[in-house]
């Protein structure tokens, strides 16, 4: 038997009255991968949720899951379940009629209906809760209800809205690992939005990254972070995100004003405008480079977070110990040539590998 | 100190709202007291004057309304009927209209919804002579089916009008998980929408039951002698000669209880109407 729940987009548009959702993606996932959904607000990502569980028609393009054509087919016929950023749970119903609701409509036989929802729910461990309202719940128990709602009958598809947006920094952090550990060991693909790209790193086998209505990459956590394909990539993902110069590609070696640094291998690229990129870990504080004045220090405990001000601008390094620094204190940052991104100044588009 | 202070005022600004209701409510219910006593005399103590506020109570009037030869118990069950019948037609066809004007994506919805509103706006006094020609062309004058009709067209839109508010303060996210948990829309409006504005609904059975039940210009111009709710047979007690006061008074207590009666039974409901569905970000707070 394959894997169930493969899903593909094929030049999905949707437009809502004037503003441009989606201008014709596609995208590719792969049976029981764990999925993001990666961008800023307003960037498509939850249009292509809810166009992948049937909410919204897209005005152009195809949806297929394992092979049929689901474009114009009703929600509850795709066999997909989701949970919302609001959770939209039944409020006039005990947390057991709200995980059993979907049996319910699904026409599973009532006596084996109860036994179906205190599995579902001891899975995630508010099986003690059965008789509660929602409205009686914390704001984690009411998350967990609705993630039991939307197990319960076993799905080929997971579709999660920004579930963890709801709660606690520190609830957050716990819930994180609970999802994945759920998604690992009921083996159901899993579409993923959010806005928050640590937790799109953490939990994602593979991610999308959304900007304005467009797909502009798709990877690993990994391939993401460490090869972002364009600039708007590489500013987006990374806490702090990338610090950018404008340099010169010459032959051999990129300058970044008077800091010249030399490449490995020349890039396949004409000389001439790029931008530099350059992750706040990657940057030294030496004797030798772009000369720098500190601006401001915040200490994260184990790390420090330096703003320097390059001429005019801000660029964040982070060190990883602590000690202390006098303000406006100057001092001149360097980086090594293959910590160095480099893309096109005009395209935005990464160049070389 | 300072909250000795302020505590002397908010029991200043206490007092004050309790005389203020205090004053209110004696307005509102002086006609009622008065009502109350002119019921327990006879008619003849009821012009005596001064007026006396000592004197031998009875309940002849009551049983003279009742029972007597201008009973009203008739035009009571012909009232029951009447409002009933519209209450019932209404939130059968009011709460699907409430909900497709609330969710569906219509065509011409926005002039629906102001046409519905606008019907609210004509006096009603207007349109007596226009619904007597048009009963009178059907053959319904003098029916029940023609006042209960007569009744919907003010009922319909008040009440859709006032259903659409409820339903538009559930999230569409709560619907949309019904969906995907494969529930078709009858069965959302079923297990996931009625339920919740179940406050609103009880808000409007009221609106529309006493509205119809408190109903005299079209009753006393449509209804005829076959269908006489009570606002109509009141006039039993006034003739040209004299007016039977005592009687009167009964006759209008009596008509007034199954209000008085709701009243105090929907309270709950209202405000549960008001306070059902605590989730965070959802539900009607």
């Amino acid at each position: 038997m394959t894997a169930k729940g493969h899903v593909s987009l094929h030049g999905i548009h949707k437009t809502f009255g004037t503003f441009e959702a989606l201008k014709g993606i596609d995208l590719d996932i792969q049976p029981v991968e764990f999925f993001a959904l990666l961008g800023p607000s307003g960037s498509g990502k939850t249009t292509t949720l809810r166009i992948l569980a049937g909410l919204e028609a897209p005005d152009d393009g195809r949806i297929m899951i394992d092979g049929n054509d689901v474009t114009g087919t009703q929600p509850g016929e795709r066999d997909v379940a989701m949970v919302f950023q609001n959770y939209a749970l039944y409020p006039h119903m005990t947390l057991a009629a709200n995980i059993g609701f979907p049996l319910k409509m699904d026409g599973v036989a009532k006596n084996k209906i109860p036994d179906l929802v205190r599995q579902a729910a001891a899975r995630v461990k508010i099986d003690h809760l059965l008789h509660r309202r929602p409205g009686q719940l914390s704001g984690g128990q009411q998350q967990r209800c609705a993630l039991a709602r939307a197990i319960v009958r076993q799905p080929r598809l997971f579709l999660l809205d920004e579930p963890l947006s709801n709660l606690d920094a520190q609830l957050r952090l716990e819930t994180r690992v609970e999802l994945k550990k759920l998604q690992r060991s009921l083996d159901v693909t899993t579409v993923y939005v959010t806005h928050d790209q640590e937790e799109a790193m953490t939990i994602a086998d593979r991610m999308a990254v959304f900007l304005d209505g467009d797909i502009v990459q798709v990877g690993t956590p990994d391939e993401v972070f460490n090869r972002p394909l364009s600039v708007h990539v590489a500013a987006f993902i990374g806490s702090p995100p990338m610090n950018l110069f404008a340099g010169q590609l010459e032959q051999g070696a990129v300058k970044v004003g008077d800091y010249e640094i030399k490449l490995p291998k020349s890039p396949d690229h004409a000389a001439g405008d790029v931008t530099v990129g350059v992750r706040p870990s990657h940057i030294r504080l030496s004797d030798h480079g772009l000369p720098a004045r500190l601006y401001l220090s915040e200490n994260l405990g184990e790390s420090m977070l330096l703003n320097f001000l390059v001429d005019d601008q801000l660029v964040k390094v982070r060190l990883p110990e602590v000690r202390r620094f006098a303000e406006n204190e100057t001092t001149a940052l360097s980086f090594e040539p293959e910590h160095i991104h480099l893309f096109d100044q005009k395209t935005g588009l990464r160049i070389g590998s | 100190m300072a909250r000795s202070a302020s505590k002397a005022a908010a029991a200043r600004r206490n007092g004050f709202l309790i005389a203020a209701a205090s004053l209110l409510l004696l307005i509102w219910v002086f006609p009622l007291i008065w009502a109350v006593i002119v019921s327990l005399k006879s008619e003849s103590e009821v012009l005596a004057y001064p007026p006396r506020v000592i004197f031998e109570p009875t309940f002849q009037n009551y049983s003279d309304a009742l029972f007597g030869g201008v009973s009203i118990l008739p035009s009571l069950v012909t009232s029951l009927i009447v409002s009933t019948s519209t209450t019932i037609l209404t939130i059968i066809i009011a709460v699907p209209a409430a909900y497709a004007f609330a969710r569906l994506r219509l065509r011409g919805k926005k002039w629906l919804g102001f046409y519905t509103l606008a019907t609210q706006m004509v006096p009603p006094v207007g349109l007596v002579i226009p619904y007597f020609l048009i009963l009178n062309k059907i053959g319904w004058l003098d029916t029940f089916q023609g006042m209960v009709t007569v009744y919907l067209t003010f009922s319909l839109p008040f009440a859709i009008w006032l259903l659409v508010s409820y339903m538009e303060d559930i999230p569409r996210e709560m619907e949309e998980a019904a969906f995907l948990d494969k529930a078709n829309r009858f069965q959302t409006l079923w297990h996931i929408i009625l339920p919740q504005v179940r406050g609103g609904i009880a808000v409007t059975v009221i609106f529309i039951f006493l509205n119809a039940w408190n109903e005299f210009l079209f009753a006393v111009q449509l209804g005829g002698n076959t269908v006489r709710p009570v606002t109509v047979a009141m006039f039993n007690f006034v003739s040209v000669e004299q007016t039977l006061w005592a009687k009167l008074s009964a006759a209008a207590l009596v008509a007034m209880l199954p209000m008085i009666i709701i009243g105090i039974a929907a309270q709950k409901q209202i405000v549960k109407g008001l306070t059902v569905g605590a989730v965070k970000g959802g539900g009607r707070l």
